[in-house]
């Protein structure tokens, strides 16, 4: 008897010091959610694509766990108990155009257990193809109203640019799952957009035609300035916190480093010295210190070094090529190239590790997975993930342990932020 | 000699008024006389005036174009390895004999870009950095042939540019490339 209560005791350390032992519990233990669209709801291409938008943001949030069937019901008709005794919860909607052509949703959360709607709210929007926004304010509030943690990423815009042809391609604003696309630059090559506020009311972008030139664009006023202009390479890699600054790569001498520019005094500082390549400055530990690709050891891979030092610290050990990183206070995330076949398929898998101790960890399994972006709570990866010549969006929600795949019909992208 | 010019001009007056006048009458469409319609200007396709002789300046700039575009038809592209910048040793004859076409006299006047190209391997920042370094990599290998460094400005197209686009290994080994392009 003793033995079996030290085996019992044994077992339950081992399973409270396994976090993934623990998330793999949680998720089991989400609250069920069901769907059902009213018989006068639109039925077309954007009322078939809105139910799977709603059906896809509430798997993302990782705090439900959907029913991948869409009901339909009115939404003053009673709730059929008997069809969701064990769903705790029962989102009703009605999608239409009212008589001034101005696209509406109606949207009722219901308990399922008191059949008390625990809120409702009529969306209203002039512009119908902005439709996958409607889908995920509903979620988004219907999350709020539940208390649930924060899934503001839901509402964010993705910027990205994507190829059109040689040495042309557009910059697109779109939602997170990129269904809406808005072309906000087109002619010529105009390549890495970055947002330049927590606001997403700008942003920068770089112009190829001629010299590179930076420019900062205002998605509303829909107005563009110049930045900079620079010989050969003109990146701007990430924006501080206050937007004041920017981590540029610029090559003046033909020779690529990363540059801090100021935009209110215009000073541009040196950050690297190297003569071979370094790129992709990110701010990290409160912009103390910057992250970047450098290829100081044969292949590119993660360095890390204090803004006016000298020394460098590798922060990645493994890898036969780590040519991409996005970073949050002090995590990283990189793409990693894990095969070295010049002639065939390779496989990029994502790795998170944190700058401060020896934490690392593996995001995905197999696939070219590339263009890992934090959300801006630092909660959510956003990346791109091409498998058997198929292109996905992928969503890693860190704290839940969970990916999402969503097929993607968009072309070649050649940069994104969001 | 009197009596016979009386009497031819006796003849030719009797011909000139015996040949009575005779007058046409043309009946006139009916209606016509009450409304007269008014009739529209037809103005499309007046004044189109032919673009005249090419003046002696498109001429030569038209001379200049076909020119440069020839030379660079010429030039040889370099490749590379997956992954790298500097130039292999079987590439140094294509970068000789670009060197011996840019020195040339009639490529003299133009300046030159040098296009760095990656294939689709690379991702982000990186791959636009490692088209820049073959760019790089190959002025420095032509300046040092002769090319004056100044004609030359260089640029990086990462991966946008591709040749070919299919996803075999002798496709992205067309693609990790540096190519010229002349510039007046």
């Amino acid at each position: 008897m003793r033995s079996l209560i030290l085996l019992v005791c044994i077992t339950f350390s081992l399973l409270a010091s396994d976090l993934t032992l623990e998330i793999v519990k949680d998720v089991g233990n989400l609250p069920k959610i069901a769907i059902e669209a009213s018989p006068q709801s639109l039925t077309g291409k954007i009322g078939q694509k809105f139910s799977k938008l709603l059906l896809g943001d509430l798997q993302v949030t990782s705090h439900f766990s959907a029913n991948p069937t869409i009901g339909y019901a009115k939404l003053s008709d009673p709730i059929d108990f008997s069809r969701y005794k064990d769903v705790a919860y029962l989102l009703r909607y009605k999608l239409f155009y009212d008589d001034f052509g101005n696209l509406q949703a109606k949207a009722i959360l219901y308990d399922t257990k008191t059949a008390q709607p625990l809120f409702q709210k009529l969306y209203r929007l002039k512009e119908r193809e902005r439709y996958p926004f409607i889908a995920h304010k509903i979620v988004y509030d219907l999350n709020e109203a539940l208390h649930f943690p924060d899934v503001s990423f839901l509402k964010s815009f993705v910027i990205f640019a994507k190829y059109i042809g040689p040495k042309r391609s557009d910059i697109v604003l779109s939602d997170y799952t990129l269904t809406y696309q808005k072309t906000i630059v087109h002619g010529g090559l105009n390549i890495f957009p970055k947002w330049a506020d927590k606001e997403q009311r700008s942003f920068y972008y770089t112009d190829m035609q001629g010299r590179p030139t930076l420019y900062k664009v205002d998605i509303y006023k829909g107005v563009r300035t110049k930045i900079l202009s620079g010989e050969g390479m003109l990146v701007c890699s990430d924006v501080s916190e206050d937007g004041s600054k920017l981590l540029l790569t610029m090559a003046p001498n033909a020779q690529p480093d990363i540059y801090e520019y100021n935009i209110h005094t215009h000073a541009l500082r040196r950050v690297t010295k190297y003569p071979g390549i370094d790129v992709n400055g990110n701010y990290i530990e409160n912009e103390t210190r910057v992250a970047f690709v450098s290829d100081r050891l044969g292949n590119p891979t993660i360095f890390a070094k204090r803004i006016g030092s000298r020394a460098v610290e590798r922060i990645v050990y493994h890898g036969k090529n780590n040519s991409a990183l996005n970073s949050f206070g002090h995590y990283i995330v990189y793409s990693s190239r894990e095969t070295d076949n010049a002639f065939g398929q390779n496989t990029f898998n994502l790795y998170l590790t944190s700058t401060t101790s020896d934490y690392i960890r593996r995001l995905t399994a197999n696939g070219v997975n590339i263009f890992p972006r934090f959300s801006s709570d630092g909660e959510t990866v956003l990346f791109i993930k091409e498998f058997r010549r198929q292109t996905a969006l992928g969503v890693i929600r860190l704290k839940y342990n969970k990916s999402y795949i969503f097929p993607l019909y968009t072309g070649k992208i050649q940069s994104i932020d969001w | 000699m009197k009596r016979s010019l009386w009497f031819t001009l006796f003849v030719a007056a009797f011909l000139i008024t015996g040949c009575a006048k005779k007058s046409i009458e043309i009946e006139a469409p009916q209606g016509s006389a009450t409304t007269q319609e008014q009739a529209t200007e037809v103005s499309e396709g007046e004044g189109i005036k032919s673009v005249g002789e090419m003046s002696e300046e498109s001429m030569s700039q038209e001379e200049k174009l076909r020119q440069m575009k020839m030379i660079e038809s010429q030039a040889k592209k370099i490749y590379f390895d997956f992954d790298k910048y500097d130039i292999r040793p079987d590439q140094m004859p294509r970068v000789e004999y670009d060197a011996q076409l840019f020195n040339k006299p009639e490529a003299k006047p133009f300046g030159i870009k040098v296009e760095g190209n990656c294939d689709e391997w690379g991702t982000d920042e990186y791959n636009y950095a490692l088209g820049l370094k073959r760019a790089k990599s190959v002025r420095d290998a032509l300046a040092a042939r002769g090319v004056d460094p100044k004609r030359m400005s260089i640029i990086s197209y990462g991966e946008s540019n591709p040749v070919c686009t299919e996803h075999t290994k002798e496709c992205w080994a067309k693609n990790r490339r540096v190519e010229f392009e002349l510039i007046p």
